[in-house]
């Protein structure tokens, strides 16, 4: 297309949103759990690696997303690349993380307010700020792009500021091994993945870019900030709690970072952070989630329930099951206490998607040589099949990981009871929902202007 | 039946339909057609609740649409759901989502699930 747009996207927006849809409050607890994989302080070269490893992913996503821009990303490239049901299973499932993030991130949430206010309880935060989420995605209002572009900047801002006071206020920072491997060092590149998810979110929004290259661009600097951001914040924190499985209990070691930092007003400060952050989360995930799935009931892959609008023309029932879901999702988590099992299958279905990712480039090449390529793929073919290769292994890996004292890795069994229940839908489910005769469109009501 | 037929046909719709007229009172864009076969240039524009198309180029506008012709007019005449052809990626926009949804749900309301 080589008509120009009256109204486009900055590469500022590219990179905001591609770090801003990564930095989730859970990242807080990913950071420590990584730090406990790695054996404390080399926890900032597991994050580090882990990015290294992303801009090879990048790089992927960038391909695809100059080959097909389309808010359908994922749905149209494994569509091409593979075939419709493969598409239609890993879109659910890829769908079902963004559920998993904001139900993590209202865990944090809920624990970083019952400490610093602990006269509301924890599950009211999570309600009334899931609530005032999802009523303003209802009635069509929308975060501000300023609103959303600022918090991630904020947020990593943050945390590279107070973790350098932290680092600047401690003493004897030779006596500690920056460098140290342990023995579980890999799982702790693996968990690192979970620090990235969602950086790639941003290439739905392609359409909205007169430059295919913002998206790389945005990509690749948000990759840079996050890694160098919690790197400096599991440094700082491993630093200055060197027994890193005290923090795990603790659920708030981003307050107690703060703290180190800037006493009472770094608490609250960063609490403020968490606030916005989860806020935003909440928000973006909803937002794309509900869409998602409108899209979905559209092509008769999900009941036509799904595609009904509200008066404001926001798919108000897509839009009230997701956020129900990570509500009780939240609610389980809260009270299980079992927030590594989110994490680590968060960290396994991303790293699951990064390794089809280079599947789909080298099949998309075979399959359609002649379509334009605005970006390619580095290396290619060999490292995009080594890269699919490590990301496969660090997937089983991170699924492979145990979530509790028994050992058990739970995330695998919960991965593959989704993974069943997501193709029997699709294999049985799909083509009797596409069979049922067609209905009229809906919009509820009483709605306004309709 | 032509892309400019089935593009007649949208706008009768849309314009017939006063609930419609009503929704997009404050929905003013122009958006561009862009056959990927054959080159053909197509219009429709959106003002103040009244839609309007024709042959050609349009100036500055908000939003791009690409795909074979047939597509096009499939989607314009009610015979297939954008979002079919968008989902498969012979359907590609340029353009802000909130105007590429509001144009489906055009779509929607007019010929229904």
């Amino acid at each position: 297309m080589q008509n120009s747009l009256s109204r486009v996207l900055p590469l500022r927006t590219a990179v905001s949103t591609s770090a801003g849809l990564a930095s989730a409050a859970v990242n807080f607890l990913a950071a420590v759990e990584v730090a406990e994989y790695a054996g404390g302080q080399s926890a900032w070269l597991a994050i580090l690696v882990a990015g290294v490893l992303i801009v090879f992913a990048g790089s992927n996503f960038s391909e695809l997303n100059g080959l097909f821009p389309s808010a359908a990303a994922i749905r149209v490239w494994i569509r091409r690349g593979v075939n419709d049901q493969v598409s239609l299973v890993s879109s659910f499932v890829y769908m079902f993380t963004v559920v998993f993030v904001i139900a993590a991130d209202a865990f944090v949430l809920g624990h970083t307010f019952s400490r610093a206010i602990p006269a509301i309880p924890a599950l009211l935060w999570i309600l009334a700020i899931l609530a005032l989420v999802t009523w303003s995605n209802s009635r069509g209002i929308k975060v501000a792009g300023a609103v959303q572009d600022t918090n991630a900047f904020v947020l990593l801002g943050t945390l590279m500021l107070f973790s350098l006071m932290v680092l600047a206020r401690t003493r004897h920072l030779g006596q500690f091994h920056y460098f140290h491997l342990g023995s579980n060092w890999f799982e702790a590149i693996a968990l690192g993945i979970f620090i990235f998810v969602g950086f790639e979110w941003v290439t739905p929004l392609a359409e909205e870019f007169q430059d295919f290259r913002a998206i790389p661009r945005g990509m690749y600097i948000a990759l840079g900030l996050i890694a160098v951001a919690f790197g400096l914040f599991s440094l700082a924190l491993t630093v200055a709690f060197p027994h890193v499985h005290l923090l795990a209990h603790s659920f708030v070691p981003q307050l107690l970072v703060g703290m180190k930092a800037m006493g009472k007003f770094g608490f609250w400060w960063m609490a403020f952070v968490t606030l916005t952050t989860a806020m935003t989360t909440f928000n973006g995930g909803l937002l794309s989630a509900s869409r998602f799935v409108y899209a979905l009931a559209r092509e008769k892959a999900l009941p036509s329930w799904f595609s009904r609008l509200n008066g404001r023309l926001v798919p108000q029932n897509a839009l009230m099951t997701l956020a129900g879901t990570s509500f009780v999702l939240a609610i389980v988590v809260y009270f299980t206490g079992q927030y590594l099992f989110l994490i680590n299958a968060g960290a396994g279905v991303e790293s699951f998607m990064y390794a089809l990712s280079s599947w789909l480039v080298i099949s998309l090449r075979r399959r359609d040589p002649k379509r334009a390529r605005p970006f390619h793929a580095f290396g290619y073919p060999v490292v995009p099949v080594i890269m699919g290769v490590i990301f496969l292994g660090l997937g089983v890996e991170a699924l492979l990981t145990p979530t509790g004292p028994s050992g058990f890795p739970w995330s695998l069994v919960f991965f593959a009871v989704l993974l069943v229940l997501m193709v029997i839908y699709v294999l049985v489910a799909i083509p009797r929902l596409k069979e049922k005769k067609p209905g009229l469109g809906q919009v509820s009501k009483g709605s306004k202007g309709v | 039946m032509t892309l400019l037929e089935a593009l007649q046909q949208f706008v009768t719709e849309c314009n017939q339909n006063e609930r419609l007229r009503e929704m997009n009172r404050d929905w003013s864009r122009r958006i561009q057609l862009e056959p990927d076969d054959t080159q053909h240039l197509h219009w429709l524009v959106s003002d103040e609740g009244l839609v309007s198309a024709g042959e050609g180029p349009v100036d500055n506008p908000d939003m791009l649409i690409q795909a074979p012709e047939e597509i096009l007019t499939a989607i314009f005449s009610g015979e297939m759901t954008p979002t079919e052809p968008y989902n498969a990626g012979d359907l590609l926009v340029r353009g802000q989502q909130d105007d590429i949804m509001r144009l489906d749900i055009l779509t929607l309301l007019i010929w229904g699930e």
